[in-house]
């Protein structure tokens, strides 16, 4: 019945039998399950880019298994001849079947056929996934909801490319189904879809382009073009390169990435960490094995240094990000004003190099007073004092910051314990449906405690115990990576997880222990890196380097009267400070493990203090403050005079050739050299030599052109130089061979020399009559960007691949025979 | 060198029977006549062409061309419609020197001895005698050669290529310059015995000579009313003047970009997928050879790519054969020339080229050498 039609359907359209198919009906061959095997790449690989609007890759699995399934079953129904609509329908059915053994296998039929209950199921989970929508912020948990709607909508997505491939036999437009895959993480992600996720999706379109082009040529073209031994290796070139391309152009050229158009960033493969919520970003960057965005920073703190570049305070909702407050932001100016005093303070020295670090957020010492050396424009936040970029980043920032701290005892904490006032309500409002077991555990461990340092002090002494370990990847393998209160409860239950786990936990509970509180985030102390760094009034300082692998967050309470202090909750990271030590509150020390490697050495450490004369005044600095402000200026003009000089190198290099070509040199070159600069010289002002063009035909189109002017008028000049240069080009090329010279070397020379001078003369005359008839556009054009100089380049350009495209033809030639042979025969 | 083109001399001169017979061979073939210098040969060829123009109104390409073909020692073929002027043409470069003219006019029943000559037994001496035939002469005008026998035509072509008649199993040489200037009619094919592709490849250029402009018709007009053209042609060089010119012809050198350039045109006819038949290599060494004497008629003594190109149609065009396809997508044999011509890159590499001449001066020299025996 459908299994053996008359007409052979297996493909929709079949190129015509082969002489080497037997007689009858041609094979289906591999084609299937190469095309299949294609369009899961395509869907499999656009799907790698939805990582970052779930969260971690629990959800690849059963994505990857429902597209290979689907794909699988297409493959199968085309390999036994189906015809095309039931090979649809088909998908169709498979895409149910693994949907319901994955998502609803206790309510399914032998697991594979959905009944009503899986049909209630569906409804709670299709509802799910939109509350999912609706309420979260990318990236969302990996609930099985999303998970089930993301399997769906990729196995559609598959019958979709694969119908648009074979049977409409439109397999360009499959690209749009790729499309429609990674628009999403482009809309959604802030770091733009990612580079294997957007490699793997051209990879796998470009694989269906060929195999529709390998198996079903378009009928018009069958006659030549079909299976044209170059086009397999013309294809992949060309491909790779335009792929590679992609790669690279966004590298070089501005795109809508800043100013106006921020939006474009989005498109950049690579992916850029602005506009990063760097909650999100922490546990990623902690996991990177090697560290990136390095930051270097000198100091003259006799203490570890934190760098904090933002901070988070609201804990509502199920994700948690820094709050701008962009309505209150002022802009940088001399002075950041903490809006407390304290009493007792010591004033701090750093000079930070941002480095490869790109964030908007700038990283201080806190609390900053002043910040001096930054471009761009910078807004703080008079809140949080966090200091973010409004058109900028921190990128290959340079800056001293003046920042200072207050001298801080176990004893002065001890004895605040007045009300606070003075702080904006977002640091003490207690999260709705805070989970009970974190309310449960701040009653337990601080609930008994009297001051807020004794609360405090508990609640760090409780999430530095035994009980909790520090893992980076527990909290990926329990599914509460990331941050938000269900998270905090989780973290709670299981006893492990990293920085931003301790710091939400403590600055929630010390929050429910009515202290103020908010979560820091930014960089541990750093390493030494053995350097110095001179500040002008402050000597050399030791200089530290973070990276990517020290990012940290760390709870900051406020305390009446001495302001924000901040904790170390976190185990086996960081510095506990003096006045959190459990020494100078608790008899017992504890398990504390003082990271010592971490603290500069002891002996070394009180050296820049003392030292530290007066400070200067931030603002009243000299001109030497940080090095050398001479540097931008530096940098400025050399940029500006490399961009001139990028500007006008196809005219600097014209200007060499010519040089080169009317260099005084002998008779018989003088000639045929001012032959090529005539030939570059009428290139340039827009009449290139035809390649079947003989020496008299170009020069006398030449002549006749407008270019070159009326002869007889003024430009008779350069018509007798033209005719002149030509006559004697022609002699030298292909007259006999010049009469030995005499011998009189002298003499020789002066010919050879009195030859140059005549081929400048020519030449000037020439250029002169060119560029009195050129129009503007034309003329500028042959000054600036001379067609000779850009047509060379080109051809080097070209060269690489020239023989890169001779390499595939000579290396790849009998595989691609084979292949094509294999092909060819089924 | 003479030995060898003088293959009959041992012959004739053991044949005592034929004891009539003068030497048919000129003085000029004693020895090899001196180059002319460059003033005189522009002089000369200046007269020539001026006295063909005077007669022929309008037709001074097709008058150079056949100027060129007789320097480059070739022979030329007339191919038109009645009444256009080929065989004024033919008879006006024949006039314009001073050298023995034969006109044959052919026919079906014109047999091959009438060509080449015949051995009559004279009844007074008792021997036998050989009359040379109509082509024992400077130039020789074949007109209407297609109405000739195959027979007839191959006659021809013994005297053509060689420059010599053997009859009898003897040989005669011809007169040098000898240049076979032919005619021949397109249309009215019947009762006609096409040229066979052989004998059309030892004809250096077959030229058209097309319809003359309007003025050039009415100037006709006006002056060949009453008498003809012809009668006022006075000579205005000897055959020694040509011989000469001949010889300036052979001494043009001819660079070796230039060889390259020739022998890439023929490849590329032979490439050519629009063509059955290519160029031959002895089409190549004509279309030289006329590139040569086209050079020399520009007053140059070195050959220009632009040469080669100027002659190519006429050189090429009656030897090359169109593919059946081509031929029904209606191209011509002149314009796939023209298309091969306008593809064919010339080097275009001169600072390379100047160096390496530069450098290997000593090296070409036998090169040059060697092109002035062609």
């Amino acid at each position: 019945m459908t299994m053996a039609p008359a007409r052979d359907p297996g493909t929709g359209r079949q190129p015509p039998p082969s002489a080497a198919a037997p007689a009858g009906r041609s094979r289906v061959g591999a084609y299937p399950w190469v095309m299949a095997g294609s369009i899961a790449v395509a869907v499999a690989g656009a799907a790698l880019s939805l990582n970052g609007v779930m969260r971690g890759w629990a959800w690849y699995w059963p994505v990857f298994t429902t597209v290979l399934v689907v794909s699988l079953t297409l493959a199968a129904l085309r390999a036994v001849r189906a015809q095309p609509l039931l090979v649809t329908a088909g998908g169709f059915l498979s895409l149910g079947a693994i949907l319901t053994l994955t998502f609803f296998r206790s309510t399914s039929f032998a697991g594979l056929f959905p009944t009503a209950a899986s049909l209630g199921e569906l409804d709670r989970l299709i509802r799910r996934a939109s509350e999912t929508v609706l309420s979260e912020t990318a990236p969302v948990a990996p609930n099985v909801g999303i998970v089930m709607v993301t399997c769906a909508v990729l196995g559609l997505a598959v019958i979709l490319v694969d119908a648009l491939a074979v049977p409409l036999g439109m397999p360009a437009a499959t690209g749009v189904g790729l499309l429609a895959i990674l628009a999403v993480p482009a809309m959604i992600k802030p770091q733009s879809v990612g580079f294997w996720g957007f490699t793997a999706a051209v990879a796998g379109y470009l694989l269906i382009l060929a195999c529709s082009q390998w198996y079903v040529p378009d009928a018009r073209t069958q006659a030549d073009s079909a299976r044209s031994p170059g086009q397999g290796r013309r294809a992949v070139l060309t491909g790779a390169v335009a792929v590679a391309a992609t790669m690279v152009l966004p590298l070089a050229i501005p795109g809508f990435d800043q100013g106006t158009f921020p939006q474009g960033s989005r498109i950049n493969p690579w992916g850029t960490s602005t506009g990063l919520n760097p909650m999100i970003t922490l546990g990623n960057s902690l996991r990177t094995p090697a560290g990136s965005g390095r930051i270097s920073y000198a100091t003259n703190s006799p203490t570890p240094l934190y760098l904090r570049s933002v901070t988070v305070d609201n804990f509502d909702g199920d994700s948690w990000g820094p709050d701008d407050r962009n309505a209150s932001r002022r802009p940088l100016g001399n002075q950041i004003d903490p809006g407390y005093a304290v009493a007792e303070e010591q004033q701090l020295v750093t000079a930070v190099d941002a480095g490869t670090f790109t964030s908007p957020y700038l990283p201080v010492p806190y609390a900053p007073e002043s910040v001096r050396g930054l471009e761009g424009r910078w807004t703080w936040d008079p809140a949080t004092l966090s200091i973010k970029g409004t058109d900028t980043t921190s990128r290959r920032q340079e800056y001293l910051v003046t920042s200072t701290v207050p001298k801080l005892t176990a004893a002065l904490l001890a004895r605040s314990s007045g009300p606070v006032q003075g702080i904006a309500d977002d640091f003490t409002r207690i999260p709705g449906n805070v989970p009970d077991i974190v309310r449960t555990t701040a009653d337990r461990v601080a609930g008994s405690s009297a001051t807020p340092y004794d609360k405090a002090m508990a609640i760090q002494k409780y999430l530095r115990s035994a009980e909790f370990t520090y893992s980076l990847q527990s909290p990926v393998q329990g599914g509460y990576d990331g941050n938000g209160l269900s998270v905090l409860a989780d973290f709670l239950n299981q006893k492990s997880g990293y920085c931003i786990h301790y710091a939400s936990a403590m600055a929630v509970m010390a929050r429910l222990e009515g202290i103020p509180s908010r979560i820091a985030v930014g960089y541990a102390p750093g390493r030494l890196t053995g350097a110095t760094v001179t500040v002008a009034g402050q000597g050399a300082l030791p200089e530290y380097e973070v990276d990517a692998r020290d990012a940290h967050a760390w709870p900051e309470l406020y305390f009446q009267g001495l302001g924000w202090v901040p904790f170390e909750p976190t185990p086996s990271r960081g510095v506990v400070p003096d006045y959190a030590t459990e020494g100078s509150a608790f008899s017992a020390p504890g398990s504390l493990e003082n990271n010592d490697d971490l603290v500069p050495d002891a002996t070394r450490a009180p050296a820049p203090a003392p030292s530290a004369a007066p400070l200067p005044l931030p603002g009243a600095g000299g001109p030497a403050d940080t090095g050398s402000p001479f540097l931008p200026w530096l940098l400025g003009t050399a940029a500006l005079l490399g961009a001139a000089l990028l500007a006008a190198s196809p005219r600097l290099v014209r200007t060499g050739i010519r040089a080169r070509r009317l260099r005084p040199a002998g008779t018989a070159a003088a000639v045929p050299l001012a032959w090529s600069e005539m030939v570059d010289l009428g290139t340039d002002y827009g009449l290139p030599p035809e390649p079947s063009e003989t020496p008299r035909a170009y020069s006398a189109r030449l002549r006749g052109s407008a270019l070159l002017g009326e002869p007889g008028g003024m430009d008779e000049a350069a018509h007798q130089a033209a005719a002149a240069l030509t006559a004697e080009f022609e002699r030298q090329k292909y007259g006999p061979p010049a009469e030995v010279p005499d011998g009189d070397q002298s003499r020789t020379g002066r010919a050879g020399s009195r030859a140059t001078e005549l081929a400048g003369t020519r030449i000037t005359a020439i250029e002169t009559a060119l560029r009195a008839n050129a129009r503007t556009l034309r003329r500028l054009r042959a000054l600036w960007l001379p067609p000779s100089v850009i047509g060379r380049l080109g051809r080097l350009l070209a060269t690489p691949f020239k023989v890169v495209y001779g390499a595939a033809r000579a290396g790849l030639g009998k595989a691609a025979k084979a292949a094509a042979r294999t092909w060819s025969t089924r | 060198m003479e030995s060898h083109r003088r293959t009959a001399d041992d012959v004739s001169a053991a044949n005592r029977n034929f004891a009539g017979v003068a030497e048919p061979v000129s003085h000029l073939n004693g020895h090899r006549p001196a180059a002319m210098d460059a003033a005189s040969f522009h002089d000369a060829s200046q007269r020539i062409l001026t006295t063909v123009n005077t007669v022929i109104d309008g037709k001074s390409d097709a008058a150079k061309l056949a100027l060129t073909v007789l320097l480059a020692q070739g022979h030329l073929l007339l191919e038109d419609v009645p009444g256009v002027g080929k065989t004024l043409l033919a008879k006006t470069l024949a006039r314009t020197i001073d050298c023995t003219v034969n006109r044959i006019q052919f026919t079906p029943d014109l047999l091959p001895s009438d060509v080449t000559g015949v051995s009559i037994y004279n009844q007074s001496s008792r021997l036998f005698e050989f009359r040379p035939g109509a082509v024992f002469a400077n130039i020789v005008i074949g007109d209407e050669i297609n109405r000739a026998s195959a027979k007839t035509q191959s006659a021809l072509l013994e005297c053509m290529e060689e420059h010599q008649v053997t009859v009898d199993g003897k040989s005669y040489r011809l007169d040098e310059p000898f240049m076979v200037v032919a005619t021949q009619n397109p249309i009215e094919m019947e009762g006609t015995y096409p040229l066979p592709e052989a004998q059309r490849d030892r004809f250096m250029a077959r030229i058209s000579m097309g319809y003359p402009d309007k003025d050039s018709e009415i100037e006709m007009l006006e002056t060949h009313q009453s008498a003809s053209p012809l009668a006022n042609v006075s000579r205005v060089v000897t055959a020694a003047d040509v011989a000469a010119m001949i010889a300036t012809v052979q001494q043009v050198y001819v660079s070796q970009a230039v060889k390259e350039y020739t022998v890439s045109l023929g490849r590329a006819t032979r490439e050519s997928p629009l063509l059955r038949l290519g160029a031959s290599p002895r089409s190549m060494l004509q279309l030289l050879r006329a590139a040569k004497a086209t050079a020399a008629l520009d007053g140059r003594d070195f050959v220009l790519p632009d040469d080669v190109v100027g002659v190519a149609e006429a050189v090429l065009a009656h030897r090359i054969i169109l593919d059946r396809k081509a031929a029904g997508a209606g191209e011509t044999a002149h314009s796939v020339l023209r298309g091969l011509l306008s593809r064919l890159p010339v080097t275009h590499k001169p600072a390379e080229t100047g160096a390496r001449a530069g450098a290997s001066a000593g090296r070409s020299a036998p090169v040059a050498g060697l092109s002035r025996n062609h």
